[in-house]
């Protein structure tokens, strides 16, 4: 029985612990789907009288279905050219002894984008856009992210890719592959699980990036997901039901991706520092 | 020369050949390292370069040399600002540092719990932040928010966390540590379950107390992964911009203002570029000397 109490407290410490992480999003869910009578009716742990209204009015009074489009094509996009090209780079880097201690630079580059604060380069690149009539544009954007995911693409390719032996695409050039071709038939699909982990990461941070987007957009043309819940938080009367239901639809591709990737997890917050 | 690169058994190649063969790895480069020369590089020196001019109406008027940080030096609300920030950063990632390394020694042994734990702690930092703000609009707003709901049953008073300088600032230091402390612990914990097992195995026979155990084998052997976890969580805590741009602004007053969202203000509702890329100029050394710093005392530490 000794041994039992301390186990049984630790179990129900680790439930509290999960209960704490979790519920204010179930607040947020519920909220989405009560009534305004009930949001400001009292506190109740389930929507008593559940409504999808708030989740109509959000697209169709707030034109939410914008914002969603304006994401969807700027992350796939700029996700696809990202990792198109930073896959290309990190392959030159892992297999060659390059000049200009270029092989070094891969970190170096994907640190120093970590630490420059955002709005450093926010404010060069919105007048730089201002200048090629690029702000409030979806390219504008796209440019951005896939030269911001590149240098993060690289760096955890470079790591990929490194661990994938040199024999097998040797071999597939002997046969007659030349080294393009056989970079895509051999060593892409070897790399593929660190590909996908890597296409995630960038989806997850260019989808959840808000200052970037926030500076240089303004209007539904080109405004991404966060700038638009970040209008719905922003209003004076704020309309409780609509933007808990921004928030639960916000968030909903980013857990399902992250869901995906969860191996991979700590290896991508770290810059690969802790695997 | 191909006789030469073959003695030379490196991990990576010489690039060898001649004509396309050798300038490949170059032209699988390129694309990367003009984007990144585009969206970084070119950003980076035109930041700089825009720190030394004089802005009016969005407009350049004059170089000042060196003017904007002598005037972001001796601003109050700038200084206010940083003063924001430190205590900001410094409570968060200690809180966080805190609770994550008691919740990873506490789960290091429960392994059949494991991935469900981890499944449920990833969601908090991949929400976007913005609805992470959301979110805790939803838990303070003074009118139909959680708390205020609560005391309300309890017969109590409204709860306006946001409108009080004090405690908006707490507020927002407990949203980042519920939102944060997460990561801390999933490393830790990859730093606890890639250790030796022989000092501890060791100190059991010699009948060392759990307490001098941690101090004696866990801390030092954690050290690095320590290291990288608290200094990834002070980069990104002096970043924080979205949640607090969506909670609070920067108020009630200036209690929450940190350099992000008072730099953010300078640029674009001001329009004062060159003041705003002074002042994030600074902050950019400010990380890169913190980093150094910690760097070294860890580094002390762990000897």
């Amino acid at each position: 029985v000794s041994a039992r109490l301390p186990r049984i407290g630790l179990y129900l410490t680790i439930v509290l612990i999960l209960a704490v992480a979790i519920f204010p999003f179930w607040w947020m869910l519920d909220t989405s789907l009560k009534q305004p009578v009930d949001i400001f009716g009292g506190v109740t742990l389930y929507p008593h009288h559940p409504t999808t209204s708030n989740y109509s009015r959000l697209f169709d009074v707030y034109h939410f279905g914008a914002y969603l489009e304006n994401s969807l094509i700027i992350v796939s996009v700029s996700v696809a050219f990202s990792l198109t090209i930073g896959t290309l780079a990190a392959y030159a880097l892992a297999r060659f002894q390059l000049r200009f201690g270029l092989n070094q630079s891969a970190l170096v580059v994907a640190l120093l984008v970590r630490m420059i604060p955002g709005i450093l380069l926010v404010i060069p690149l919105y007048i730089t856009l201002a200048r090629w009539g690029l702000l409030n544009t979806r390219l504008g954007l796209i440019l951005i992210y896939t030269g911001l995911n590149t240098s993060f693409v690289i760096w955890m390719m470079q790591s990929f890719l490194a661990e994938i032996p040199r024999d097998i695409e040797e071999a597939a050039m002997v046969d007659g592959d030349s080294r393009l071709t056989a970079l895509w038939r051999v060593v892409i699909p070897l790399a593929a699980p660190g590909l996908a982990a890597t296409a995630i990461f960038c989806v997850i941070t260019t989808y959840n990036d808000f200052l970037i987007a926030l500076s240089l957009t303004s209007t539904t043309q080109a405004q991404t997901v966060p700038v638009g819940v970040s209008t719905l938080i922003g209003k004076i009367q704020i309309e409780y039901g609509p933007m808990a239901a921004a928030g639960v639809i916000g968030a909903l591709p980013i857990v399902i991706f992250a869901l995906i990737v969860q191996r991979h997890f700590v290896r991508g917050l770290t810059l690969g520092a802790v695997k | 020369m191909a006789d030469v690169a073959a003695e030379q058994a490196r991990p990576i190649e010489r690039v060898r050949g001649a004509g396309l063969e050798k300038a490949l790895p170059y032209l699988f480069l390129a694309p990367a390292l003009l984007l990144v020369l585009a969206v970084i590089a070119y950003p980076m020196i035109r930041g700089f370069q825009i720190s030394t001019e004089f802005y009016r109406f969005g407009r350049p008027l004059r170089s000042v040399g060196l003017d904007n940080y002598r005037e972001a030096w001796h601003d109050k609300i700038f200084r206010a600002a940083v003063w924001t920030t430190i205590k900001y950063v410094f409570f968060a990632v200690l809180f966080e540092t805190a609770l994550g390394l008691g919740l990873a020694m506490l789960c290091v042994r429960e392994l059949p719990f494991i991935r469900a734990v981890r499944l449920v702690l990833i969601v908090p930092m991949i929400v976007t932040p913005v609805i992470v703000g959301l979110v805790f609009r939803l838990m303070y707003a003074s009118d139909v928010g959680l708390l205020t709901i609560v005391s309300h049953r309890l017969g109590g008073q409204e709860i306006g966390l946001l409108s009080g300088e004090t405690s908006a600032f707490w507020a927002i230091v407990a949203l980042d540590v519920w939102e944060w402390t997460p990561l801390m612990f999933l490393i830790l914990l990859a730093g606890l379950q890639s250790m030796p097992q022989e000092p501890f195995e060791a100190a059991k026979v010699d009948g060392a107390s759990s307490w001098r155990t941690f101090l004696d084998h866990t801390l030092p052997l954690l050290t690095p992964v320590l290291m990288v976890a608290v200094t990834l969580r002070l980069i990104d805590a002096i970043g924080t911009f979205d949640q607090i741009y969506v909670l609070t602004q920067g108020g009630p007053g200036t209690a929450t203002r940190l350099i992000s969202i008072y730099a953010y203000n300078t640029a674009f509702l001001f329009t004062q570029y060159g003041q705003a890329a002074a002042m994030l100029i600074m902050l950019l050394v400010m990380v890169m000397l913190l980093m150094v710093v910690a760097v070294r005392m860890m580094r002390r530490a762990a000897r």
